[in-house]
């Protein structure tokens, strides 16, 4: 992005490129084999292997959980915890990551503005309340297992709406957009509050969507989430073209045959859906979208036709990590999985604004 | 898109609205393929909203913008870009993109939707950053080139799109010279060799004369002049169009005209705050040239007392539209010039008196000057070689002399015009009758406390 990396942060050099790209995708296939095997309830490493080696099917017998002396019960059980919530809360965390990266990568181009990001625009939290106004109106959640999703939808719609039209009527500076989503967010927090004094039972529930977490991960979840990551990331990644573009200005991607109008909306629409989808099920998860572009671009430069792809594969890796952290640094304590993510985001964000300020020229 | 009888680029009655704010009225004109159009105008006389409106960015209220016969309205977006492209003044600083990724961008309304970069788009591309001089640096960023490269990997990116017109706003802006006769050498060869209709705004008259065939010249949104450079830069147009007082060469090498501006209109000065006052300068021989261009560039109402013909302060004041009182060269005063420079000095607000040499000649003027250096402040400027100066057997000396006491003696043109920015001027010795005037009523009402 011009603005946050001052037109400058060329991709790292050749071979250390293909270094850091190495690593990366060693390190995240190191992290989904270790995944299954970390939670909060200890069991063997050898157990959970051969758990995973049975399969998903019902355990019948001790012979499934090698290595240590287990009832038929127990070794049910930890069947149980492998395959009901450990495989499917590493699958939420992937998918929500993917969403959150690519949205970020999306937001970044469209706005040209290396600070954006679904959670600091406000579009989290805005999906956040709309998911909340569930549970403070006493809605069944397991009936509204869809409607969830919908309200996240519609609640994350506000703020990607007025970001929308800040962005351009504000002409995108990047304080101007950040400071709006900060607005709303803090708007959207109040609100929250709000609604929880007519029905303080639901503030447990709620207090889980601020920080996030795959805790209530099912299979179901899982499906709908990925359905959304494919639809979504799918043609996400097919506007990348488009996306380098604006990055000349709407006017010349326009004299160049770019739908503006209709790409800018489409995009920002599609982020804010799929951003609400993964807010639904996994809660508030901040700077996931806003560090994993950037970690994308050192590695293969501006191209988005590669950033918003590949900022996905990242984005599900780096939550992916914050999760396994979350279930490991404070045991057997599982922190909200936003903990982690804001731990790094956040020095972040800030090193990316006090850079942006350092270098002369870097105009907002 | 070669075939020059084919019609162009047309546009018909276009008016340019921004809310309130009538940009173009009823624009007419063509361009023909081959042609190099350069659009003049100063700032803010719609040169970018003639170009953004035929791009398709501005607000058309009426008119038709066609190409080939065919109105670009009705064209889709990608069909409009593969007619017309579009090098706007600026860009935002964008990615360090690799200069053949950059170039590709043209290649968008050419290439299917969704599918990855072709062969061919490739080939045009680095045929276009060969032919621009970038063969070997196809995967540098283009935030590593210079400024001047930058602009030209800009038109690689343009001329990607290979239309038939181009359309560049303020392309040499920014430039240095060498870039800029670059840039617009490569312009005019897409135009005559390659039978493009090119539309360039620009705001340096010379480039414009060099290299268009045409010149059109937009005021507040409508077309003053249009026709071959020769034919419509003039001074009056400049001073028109501009304000600008200019003088109009040409070039000898070349035969095209070309304008040395060389003084701006009084409202647009840097400051207007000191009062014009009708200055009389006494010169010669190129004594009162510095003074004359000082006086006038600061708006004053100069004269100049008698001078030979064809003296160089004649001459300066000529350039200058000064009235000189002359004489013929090494003849005696005549009576003529004598009155009409005595009637000068009386009409006078300030009296100059330039370090000219002192003959014969114009000893009397000297004379008349000290008549009237008691009324009218006087200011001597002083010689940088007063023994040289006169020329009298010691009679200019003695005038001197006498009409130091009367004026206020000061060593150069810049301490004139200081002097004269004053509050009040004084001449130093003896104030005058003028500004006593203007003094008094103050000093009586100190007095009467």
């Amino acid at each position: 992005m011009p603005r946050g990396r001052a037109g400058g942060a060329a991709p790292a050099g050749g071979s250390r490129r293909r270094w850091l790209g190495a690593l990366l995708l060693l390190g995240g296939v190191a992290l989904v084999l270790v995944s299954p095997l970390i939670g909060p309830v200890p069991i063997p490493v050898e157990s959970s292997l051969g758990i995973l080696a049975h399969g998903p099917g019902p355990v019948s017998s001790p012979g499934a959980c090698p290595g240590i002396h287990v009832s038929a019960n127990q070794c049910r059980i930890w069947a149980e915890i492998v395959w009901q919530a450990r495989i499917p809360a590493m699958l939420l965390a992937l998918a929500a990551g993917a969403i959150l990266g690519l949205s970020g990568a999306t937001l970044q181009g469209v706005f040209r503005n290396s600070l954006a990001d679904p959670y600091l625009l406000g579009l989290s939290t805005g999906a956040a309340m709309g998911a909340a106004i569930l549970f403070v109106f006493d809605v069944d959640v397991a009936q509204a297992a869809f409607a969830l999703p919908a309200f996240a939808f519609l609640g994350g719609l506000i703020p990607g709406l007025v970001i929308f039209i800040v962005g351009r009527v504000a002409r995108r500076s990047a304080e101007t957009l950040v400071l709006t989503g900060v607005a709303l967010g803090a708007v959207f927090a109040s609100l929250l509050a709000t609604f929880l004094l007519y029905n303080p039972i639901a503030d447990l529930q709620v207090s889980f969507w601020l920080l996030g977490g795959m805790s209530d991960a099912t299979w179901t979840h899982d499906a709908l989430l990925f359905g959304v990551l494919l639809a979504v990331g799918g043609v996400l990644s097919l506007l990348g073209r488009e996306l380098n573009l604006l990055q000349l200005g709407e006017d010349v991607a326009q004299s160049v045959g770019v739908p503006v109008q209709r790409v800018t909306l489409t995009l920002v629409l599609l982020t804010t859906v799929a951003t609400a989808a993964a807010v639904a099920f996994t809660g508030v998860i901040g700077f996931v979208g806003l560090v994993s572009p950037h970690i994308v671009r050192r590695v293969v430069g501006p191209d988005y036709r590669l950033v918003v792809p590949l900022a996905g594969l990242v984005g599900a890796g780096f939550l992916l990590l914050a999760w396994d952290i979350a279930q490991t640094a404070l045991p057997p304590i599982v922190l909200p999985v936003g903990i982690p993510t804001s731990f790094v985001g956040a020095p972040f964000f800030l090193y990316l604004l006090l850079r942006r300020r350092a270098v002369p020229g870097a105009s907002v | 898109m070669t075939d020059p009888g084919a019609p162009g680029l047309t546009v018909t009655g276009l008016t340019v609205r921004y809310r309130t704010l009538t940009a173009l009225h009823g624009i007419s004109l063509g361009v023909r393929p081959g042609e190099v159009l350069a659009l003049a105008g100063p700032n803010g006389s719609g040169k970018t909203s003639f170009v953004r409106a035929v791009v398709g960015l501005a607000p058309v209220a009426e008119g038709r913008v066609e190409f080939g016969g065919r109105a670009l309205a009705s064209l889709s977006l990608e069909e409009r870009a593969r007619t017309i492209a579009w090098m706007p003044q600026e860009e935002p600083v964008g990615d360090n993109v690799p200069l053949r990724e950059y170039v590709l961008y043209g290649r968008y309304p050419h290439s299917p939707r969704f599918a990855p970069v072709r062969e061919q788009d490739r080939v045009i591309a680095d045929r276009l950053l060969t032919e621009l001089g970038f063969s070997d640096r196809a995967h540098v960023g283009i935030q590593e080139l210079s400024g001047g490269e930058r602009q030209r990997v800009r038109l690689g990116r343009v001329l990607a799109q290979e239309t038939p017109v181009l359309l560049l706003d303020e392309p040499t802006a920014h430039l240095d010279m060498g870039h800029q006769l670059d840039l617009l050498e490569r312009v005019r060869r897409l135009a005559h060799v390659e039978g493009r209709a090119v539309v360039a705004a620009l705001h340096d008259l010379n480039l414009a004369a060099r290299y268009a065939d045409r010149v059109v010249v937009l005021q507040r949104g409508r077309i003053v002049a249009d026709g071959l450079p020769s034919t419509v830069l003039s001074p009056a147009l400049l001073r028109d169009v501009w304000g600008v007082t200019a003088d109009l060469r040409t070039d000898p090498r070349t035969g095209l005209p070309y304008l040395i501006p060389r003084l701006i209109p009084a409202d647009l000065r840097p400051s207007a705050s000191p009062p014009f006052r009708r200055v009389h300068v006494v010169g010669g021989g190129g004594s009162a040239t510095p003074i004359l261009r000082a006086l006038t560039a600061e708006g004053h109402r100069v004269t100049l007392g008698v001078v030979a013909l064809f003296d160089s302060d004649a001459e300066t004041a000529a350039e200058l539209d000064v009235p000189v009182v002359a004489e013929i060269p090494f003849a005696p005063l005549g009576e003529e010039a004598r009155a009409k420079n005595r009637d000068l000095l009386n009409e006078a607000e300030v009296i100059v008196v330039a370090p000219f040499p002192i003959g014969p000649g114009n000893l009397p003027v000297l004379e008349d000057v000290l008549d009237v250096a008691g009324r009218v402040p006087t200011y001597l400027v002083e010689s940088p070689t007063p023994s040289a100066r006169d020329f009298t057997g010691g009679l200019g000396a003695s005038r001197l002399a006498a009409l130091r006491p009367l004026s206020r003696v000061i060593a150069n043109e810049r301490e004139l015009l200081r002097a004269l920015a004053a509050p009040t001027p004084s001449t130093g010795a003896d104030a005058h009758d003028a500004d006593r005037g203007r003094v008094r009523p103050l000093e009586r009402l100190e007095e009467s406390r």
